[in-house]
């Protein structure tokens, strides 16, 4: 079911935003991605270090706290883009039978509960962050300190909060512009 | 109302938001705070294990595996190994009556040692080998169906993101796992090539004969296949030797399968994006569900409900192999709807604890390793049953001239197989742990 809103609330207008939200939801998760990879080779060269102890080489210290880093990063800035792309795994099978005006109404609805949730969670990781601020908890050997981790989340998280709103806006005007006769 | 009933409650209203399409993730999510809340009374706990629960998911060591094994995934689509793979596999067995689709099976399986999921290995070889079948006028059942069940294979052959997820959500040795899933995974190829066997001489229309290839042709063409073979040795030999932990074997393949395909000339800027958007949603997908099973488990922990549970279901005194065989079908009957990772997740922590509770003359840690790779083929299985076989689709939206009614009928053959297997497994429960008792 895919819509060009001609109604709802500013159509035009949404149109543009979704087409920044995209562009910016698409460049986190690349960025993301590249994370992901650099977190791989740092891996691969700590393993090559400690393989070849004998040349007086060693692993890189701590580095699986800067794989628990990178790996936390990399999922928080995936999220906003499998949001945009509906890739969150949902049982369709039944609602298909439902009709066009009802599942733009379910769209709507759990597109609400959505940015609820990523809300609460936003919120939640942002009084977890200042707690491990004001304990000032680090990891072990990199004596990283744990609330730069979720800096890094909450910076990204916020994106996912902008595209849930988004989808939310979005889904209101494709509701308004499902015909009754379309069903 | 008691806990039990509670728990009872919740889940049924949340299997009907699932069924309303809620995401599986979001729904767990809400379920478990929600219930929390109701149970103990306060918000207190839902916000406070809030606060790190999310972070503390997603920056878990053992999880980390998942993204990195998916990104080699999408590597290896990308990367062009699924022709070399098919290629070899058709030179040494596609003079055979069903030759073709035989080695699309052994190209599944070779392809499923370096991807974990049954969704891409199914898309990338139906894409390789689907024109060959259709050229040499095989039936459309018989390509569709060998591709969609050998598609599985992706997740049975180890690496296997879902066992990684099993083992995370029962705390089980990811490597004793991946030891298990090995006999099993052979099995199932060996399995379904007997199936496409059986089938084209029952309908010998199906396939027809074809030529022997020369000698020459079958050294190139393991010339061809070495290094995915060298990579698969690597990650997965490394694995088991203690050489590096599952996370740094996912790390050395997916940047060895990179470093393949960009030598290949198949991994320039553009197409590293796609694999990096691509791995981007399955893994967000991933670990929002177990974000959302997470909390959904501190609700269940709070109702004592898998312990209540596991004690109900042994006071019942019924068979322990009933208990499995109603298990197991529970699997197949939902993976008609929903995809494997959400089935794991939402099942798993009230069945594990009945399951090891249960005696089936094993060790407590031979049944949890024995359940999680019967799990595991089941919740596959369910990949190419009808209505929502999510496999079928794949190899639908690539096979257009195949009709859905083909791709149903062509699986036919393929599921009876995987039933025979999973009978042969619950029966000998030596074949999944056989290895790990020889090995530690």
């Amino acid at each position: 079911m895919k819509y060009v809103a001609e109604r709802g609330i500013a159509p035009l207008w949404e149109a543009k935003t979704g087409h920044y939200v995209t562009l910016l939801a698409k460049a986190v998760a690349i960025l993301g991605g590249l994370v992901l990879v650099t977190i791989g080779l740092i891996t691969v060269v700590s393993i090559i270090g400690r393989e070849l102890l004998i040349l007086g080489l060693g692993p890189i210290p701590g580095d699986f706290e800067i794989v628990e880093m990178g790996c936390a990063f990399a999922i928080f800035s995936f999220l906003p883009w499998c949001q945009l792309k509906s890739g969150h795994a949902a049982v369709d099978i039944f609602a298909n039978f439902l009709g066009n005006r009802f599942n733009a109404f379910l769209t709507l609805l759990w597109d609400v509960v959505m940015a609820f949730a990523s809300a609460v969670l936003f919120w939640r990781l942002f009084v977890g962050m200042t707690e491990k601020q004001s304990y000032e908890e680090t990891t072990l050997i990199l004596q990283i300190p744990l609330w730069v981790g979720y800096a890094a989340g909450i910076s990204v998280m916020s994106v996912l909060l902008i595209t849930c709103l988004y989808s939310v806006w979005r889904s209101i005007n494709q509701l308004a512009s499902v015909e009754r006769n379309d069903r | 109302m008691t806990g039990l009933e509670l728990a009872i409650l919740v889940f049924v209203l949340m299997l009907l938001a699932i069924f309303l399409r809620l995401p599986i993730g979001l729904a767990m999510l809400m379920a478990g705070g929600l219930g929390t809340w109701y149970v103990s009374g306060s918000l207190i706990p839902v916000l406070s294990t809030l606060k790190s629960t999310t972070y503390e998911t997603f920056s878990s060591y053992s999880l980390s595996v998942v993204p990195l094994f998916l990104l080699m995934g999408q590597f290896a689509t990308k990367g062009g190994m699924s022709g070399a793979l098919f290629k070899a596999a058709s030179v040494f067995l596609g003079h055979r009556r069903g030759g073709i689709a035989i080695a699309a099976v052994g190209a599944c399986a070779g392809f499923g040692a370096i991807c974990g999921s049954s969704l891409a290995t199914a898309a990338t070889m139906a894409n390789v080998a689907l024109p060959e079948m259709r050229k040499h006028n095989y039936s459309g059942e018989l390509a569709a169906g060998c591709l969609a069940a050998g598609g599985t294979l992706g997740i049975l052959i180890p690496p296997s993101v879902i066992l990684v997820i099993y083992a995370v959500l029962t705390e089980q040795n990811i490597i004793k796992m991946f030891t298990a899933a090995i006999v099993p995974g052979i099995l199932a190829a060996l399995g379904y090539m007997l199936t496409i066997a059986i089938y084209v001489r029952l309908k010998p229309d199906a396939a027809p004969k074809m030529d022997k290839v020369e000698k020459s042709e079958k050294w190139q063409a393991i010339l061809h296949v070495w290094p995915v073979a060298a990579i698969f040795f690597l990650v997965i030999g490394g694995i088991y030797l203690g050489l590096f932990t599952p996370t740094e074997g996912a790390a050395v393949g997916a940047l060895g399968v990179g470093f393949l395909a960009w030598k290949a000339g198949n991994l320039g800027w553009e197409a590293l994006k796609e694999c990096l958007l691509s791995t981007a949603v399955s893994s967000a997908m991933i670990f929002f569900i177990i974000l959302g099973a997470a909390l959904f488990n501190t609700f269940l922990a709070f109702t004592q409900t898998p312990m209540l549970a596991a004690d109900w279901v042994s006071s019942m005194n019924v068979s322990p192999w009933l208990v499995l065989t109603v298990m197991l079908v529970s699997y197949l009957l939902m993976g008609c709807i929903m995809d494997s990772v959400s089935m794991i997740l939402l099942t798993v922590p009230v069945f594990f604890p009945i399951i090891t509770g249960l005696d089936f003359g094993l060790s407590v840690e031979e049944t949890a390793i024995w359940f999680g790779v019967l799990v595991l083929i089941v919740v596959e299985t369910g990949l190419i049953t009808p209505p929502v076989g999510l496999n079928i689709f794949i190899i639908r939206s690539i096979a257009t001239d195949i009709s859905l009614k083909q791709c149903y009928k062509g699986v036919i053959p393929f599921i009876a197989s995987d039933t025979v297997r999973v009978l042969l497994l619950v029966a000998l429960p030596v074949l999944t742990l056989g290895l790990n008792r020889l090995m530690f």
